[in-house]
């Protein structure tokens, strides 16, 4: 499996997670020798089996549409270093 | 705008807020207009280590959308994740739908003047909204409020079937109303509570294929959905007449210039990567739960409409007016309750009080005119003790200021003069001041008839009946 | 006082409730011992003036006789679960500041037991790694031998049980994170079925691999410790709403055991120490009564490339919420949104964690889904067939926990020789069935652990199976 420099490209912009010239070719290196061992999946076929996404058959307890109120704003923002008025803030977003 | 032998196709998503008291995946509350950043939970921040657990309100309130609209209900509801970094979207992805929609293909109705059209409805699936960002408040920062995060969506994505603005404002006026008749939206535009994509391209006839469309975002209100398409296909024709290509994009409806404008910072790689939501398990929806809600559900305007055709002897046309939403169908309903004829009430309702409505751009349920109100002026017109022209002078003033019918007819003098006398005395003022034309009329002209009704209502500012006008000149014609 | 800390939990529970010691006292033993092995760098945060009052309180509830069933005993959390108004790491520099707003539901359940928490146990970043050299906070290293890998990533926990720095520790494992540690120290770590106990305030790796479990001393004392975590949960839509069974009961219970053992496994483990321990194992559990039996476990060797796409594609989700705006490392050179998500999630992660997030992010991508992601879940649901074929025959499976014993601190530099660490874990938590690792032997000198797995929700059983082996070995004693 080849990883190409387009391929890096776009897994960055799409993981907002730089990947900078020096480190890229070692990085390759890895991705493709992880995706090497991945593609050992190919050998089977598998047309007919269903996806599993959960390993346990079991039906979802659904919440009561009922209201819980106790929201301490202050406490979490002191977890956010850019807030102001109860507004987290980001830097100027251009539309 | 000439079409010039192009077909418009269009498609519309619309975001409708569902009706809970509680977020789609948090027990946090949901309030218009709250501080900001105080309806956001650990769960709506997206913290470390916290998890979504479902509305149950939110899969019931689907299901009757589904149901209502004859829908394929999904036996096996799976939520997925969708994939991107904003702001506003605190976990980097959006909790909805890809696969299994909750509600499958189903349709709507919509009323185009004497003809009806089926509008195929491609699937609706539950989601949770985003929060806010807020560009203008700050000089170096956009400001970012999340207590509308989470909250429950139901979009509604229509098949293309939809050919000019004018079936895009029924279709979503139709659905506004089916979810207001539900009870699973307060359907508020101006709120937010329902949005509004629309898809929209332009073919020849004979084009096997659709054009190349764009999609305009976020249009919040039924007028400019339609002036957003109106803008949006005449420039699309305009473009291709040139010879110009259409670019597929997402683009803005400006309600202030009246056009559409290119996006370009949202166009930047839109791969969502979606995939099953691992913090949910898929859940099931047995036939008997379907069974439920199809047996519990509210009155839909179709068979509302019936209802009233039947029970009140109304014409078709006046029991669609009176159904267009849930509000106006129970204000009509209520003024039947006072023991009003339904026909004067349909009259005054879809006539007068619609006008205002129009006018004023606001809905029934926020006019200081209710339901009492009308039955009371149709009483008072029914009893004669008032006129037309008093009674729609009565209406303009309940709109503007409210107040107790009775009152007004007293403060205002509308009390109609039925007593013979009083009105005789008018009419004579009127016959000595005008004595060439009663003697044209007497000689038989008999069109200035009206000129002598005329002339009493305006002496008794309208107050006088004008049967008895009309009675008592008869009388005097033949002396 | 350093015999207290020697004892098992078994025996803590008695001598406090006997009142042969106190609280006070077993804890400070603890609190001397993590300070005088302050090098192994179990510890990410140590809580030494709340853990000694909440051991008056303890002892004040023990002298009551109020006390609950974990009254006093002094325990360490992994640093992946919350802690209100405690730094919760998870071993990253991203979350380096993060003091937790709530409890993970493990705590909270641990500390209505009665436990008193010492501390939090150090661990890869964000679970990611087989050797705890992803850390932040620097490598954990194993107290048997110091040049050598505690294992990971629970490796700080199986650490502190190692080096009695703690009566026994929670843990979690997403792909052998308890069991191959747990081997690696000479210690028993199980990992329950999917569901068992709630992962709400448990900081995401894979949601649908991910469950938190036990590192204890021995199987006895892990039955105890897992009773008091179990249980449904309302928080974790995907917690089992099943009745907890009596493992402490259960452990110790007289029960019939068949095993199962993979056909051709034996002939394929490459060390010929594990591979001998391994038999020698099986013919103790065998001399003793248990069955054996060959299953068939065909799509087993299928588990590792299966998890390396299902893992990083959950994780590359999971970790988008580290965007530095609400919580966790922002960075200081920042002009732009974009540089904001950019800066600070490439200052806030470490190598391991960026690498798995790209492998999730270009396996999930357009064109990519159906090769990887979709293929890696059908794989899975084959794996898990397997297994539930195999449990129709026998009652538990053994295998080796790793193909090989505590390997050198900074040995391993290819990635997928260190994925290769979890090649026999791995199935379990892709089929959600409970499994443990025993210690059964040595090679090289360093432990090497048995893995039992058990069918869903047959903790007990393997337990069970794992406290026989105990009481006719000594491989779990600590020498």
């Amino acid at each position: 499996m080849k990883i190409t420099k387009q391929d890096l490209k776009n897994i960055s912009l799409l993981s907002k997670i730089k990947i900078d010239d020096k480190t890229s070719s070692t990085l390759i290196q890895d991705l493709e020798s992880i995706l090497t061992m991945v593609n050992k999946m190919e050998e089977l076929e598998t047309a007919e089996i269903n996806p599993l996404t959960h390993p346990i058959e079991s039906t979802q307890t659904l919440r009561e549409d009922i209201e819980k109120k106790d929201i301490e704003r202050e406490k979490f923002q002191e977890l956010s270093k850019e807030k102001d008025s109860g507004f987290y803030l980001t830097p100027k977003v251009i539309e | 705008m000439s079409l010039n032998n192009w077909q418009p196709v269009i498609g519309l998503e619309v975001h409708v807020q569902l009706a809970t008291k509680t977020k789609l995946f948090s027990s946090s509350p949901i309030a218009f207009g709250a501080e900001p950043n105080t309806q956001a939970s650990e769960i709506d921040l997206g913290l470390p280590g916290v998890l979504p657990v479902l509305n149950k309100e939110a899969i019931s309130q689907a299901l009757k959308f589904g149901c209502a609209i004859n829908a394929e209900i999904s036996e096996k509801v799976i939520f997925a994740r969708k994939n991107y970094f904003y702001p506003d979207l605190p976990k980097g992805y959006q909790i909805s739908q890809l696969d299994d929609p909750i509600v499958g293909k189903g349709s709507i109705e919509i009323k185009l003047g004497e003809k009806s059209k089926i509008i195929g409805v491609t699937r609706a699936h539950l989601e949770e909204d985003a929060g806010k960002s807020i560009h203008d408040l700050y000089s170096n920062n956009s400001a970012i409020d999340l207590n509308r995060a989470g909250t429950c969506l139901l979009e509604i994505v229509s098949e293309p079937d939809l050919s000019s603005a004018e079936e895009a404002v029924e279709y979503l006026k139709k659905i506004h109303s089916i979810v207001t008749f539900l009870g699973i939206s307060d359907g508020d535009m101006s709120q937010g509570s329902m949005r509004c994509d629309a898809n929209v391209s332009v073919k020849k006839p004979d084009d096997q294929e659709l054009g190349t469309r764009t999609e305009l975002k976020n249009i919040n209100s039924f007028k400019f959905v339609e002036k957003a398409i109106i803008f949006e296909i005449d420039r699309q024709i305009k473009k291709l007449e040139k010879g110009e290509e259409i670019i597929q994009e997402t683009r803005l409806y400006d309600s202030k210039k009246n056009l559409t404008r290119s996006m370009r910072s949202k166009e930047e790689a839109n791969d969502y990567r979606y995939f099953p939501e691992p913090d949910l398990i898929p859940i099931k929806i047995s036939k008997d739960q379907i069974n439920d809600v199809r047996k519990n559900l509210p009155e839909l305007p179709e068979i509302m409409k019936e209802r009233f055709m039947k029970s009140y002897e109304l014409s078709d046309d006046n029991a669609e007016l009176v159904t267009i939403n849930k509000e106006t169908a129970s204000f009509f309903e209520e003024v039947l309750s006072y023991k009003v004829s339904p026909k004067n009430a349909v009259n005054w309702i879809t006539g007068d009080l619609f006008a205002l409505l129009n006018k004023n751009d606001t809905n029934i349920s926020e006019s200081k005119v209710n339901p009492k109100h009308i039955s009371e002026i149709i009483q008072n017109i029914e009893d004669q003790k008032i006129s037309g022209p008093s009674a729609k002078k009565l209406l303009e003033i309940v709109w503007s200021e409210g107040g107790e019918i009775q009152e007004l007819i007293q403060k205002e003098g509308l009390e109609q003069i039925s007593n013979d006398d009083e009105i005789e005395r008018f009419l004579d003022e009127v016959i000595s001041e005008n004595q060439k034309q009663f003697e044209q009329l007497k000689s038989g002209k008999d069109r200035l008839q009206g000129f002598f009704v005329g002339q009493v209502m305006k002496k008794t500012s309208g107050s006088a009946s004008p049967q008895v006008v009309n009675k008592l000149l008869k009388d005097k014609l033949s002396k | 006082m350093s015999e207290l800390i020697n004892l098992s939990l078994t025996d803590q529970v008695l001598g406090l409730g006997d009142k042969s010691f106190s609280s006070k006292e077993i804890t400070g033993a603890y609190l001397n011992e993590i300070k005088k092995k302050e090098s192994l760098n179990c510890f990410i945060s140590v809580f030494e003036e709340e853990s000694e009052e909440k051991a008056l309180i303890a002892d004040e509830n023990i002298a009551k006789n109020k006390a609950r069933p974990l009254e006093g005993i002094p325990i360490a959390h992994k640093d992946i679960f919350c802690i209100k108004d405690k730094k919760t790491t998870c071993g990253s520099k991203m979350l380096s500041n993060f003091i937790s707003p709530y409890s993970s539901e493990v705590f909270s359940k641990l500390d209505t037991a009665g436990a008193i928490t010492l501390g939090k146990t150090n661990m890869d970043e964000f679970a990611m790694g087989s050797s705890n050299e992803t850390s932040f906070y620097g490598n954990v290293l194993n107290p048997i031998n110091e040049k050598l890998s505690p294992g990971g990533s629970s490796g700080g926990s199986a650490a502190a049980v190692r080096a009695n720095l703690c009566s026994f520790a929670t843990a979690t494992d997403t792909g052998g994170s308890i069991r191959q540690p747990a081997s690696f120290c000479g210690v028993t770590g199980i990992k329950p079925t999917y569901g068992r106990v709630s992962r709400w305030g448990m900081i995401a790796f894979a949601s649908s691999l991910d469950q938190a479990g036990i590192i204890a001393k021995n199987a006895k004392d892990a039955a105890i410790a897992l009773k008091y975590m179990s249980g449904f949960d309302q928080k974790d839509s995907t917690s089992l709403n099943e009745e907890v069974k009596d493992l402490q009961k259960e452990v110790d219970a007289d029960q019939e055991h068949v095993i199962g053992i993979p056909k051709g496994l034996i002939e394929n483990i490459k060390n010929d120490q594990v591979r001998d321990s391994f038999k020698n194992a099986i013919s103790i559990l065998e001399k003793d009564g248990a069955k054996i039996k060959e299953i068939n476990l065909p799509h087993i060797e299928y588990s590792l490339p299966a998890y390396y796409v299902i893992a990083p594609a959950e994780c590359s989700a999971n970790l988008a919420r580290y965007d530095g705006i609400r919580f966790g490392h922002r960075s200081e050179s920042v002009s732009s949104l974009e540089d904001l998500y950019v800066n600070s999630r490439t200052e806030g992660f470490g190598k391991e964690v960026k690498n798995r997030i790209f492998i999730g992010t270009f396996c999930l991508s357009a064109g990519y889904y159906d090769a990887f992601y979709n293929k890696a879940l059908k794989i899975r649901n084959l794996i898990k067939s397997d297994f539930d074929e195999a449990f129709k025959k026998v009652s538990s499976i053994a295998m080796p926990t790793c193909s090989n014993s505590s390997f050198e601190l900074g040995s391993i530099s290819d990635p997928v020789e260190m994925y290769e660490q979890d090649i026999y874990t791995i199935p379990a938590n892709l089929a959600g069935l409970p499994a443990l690792s025993i210690p059964s032997g040595t090679a090289d000198e360093m432990p090497i652990g048995l893995q039992l797995i058990g069918n869903y929700l047959e903790e007990g059983r393997i337990l069970n199976l794992a406290n026989k082996f105990q009481k006719l070995t000594d491989f779990h004693e600590f020498k």
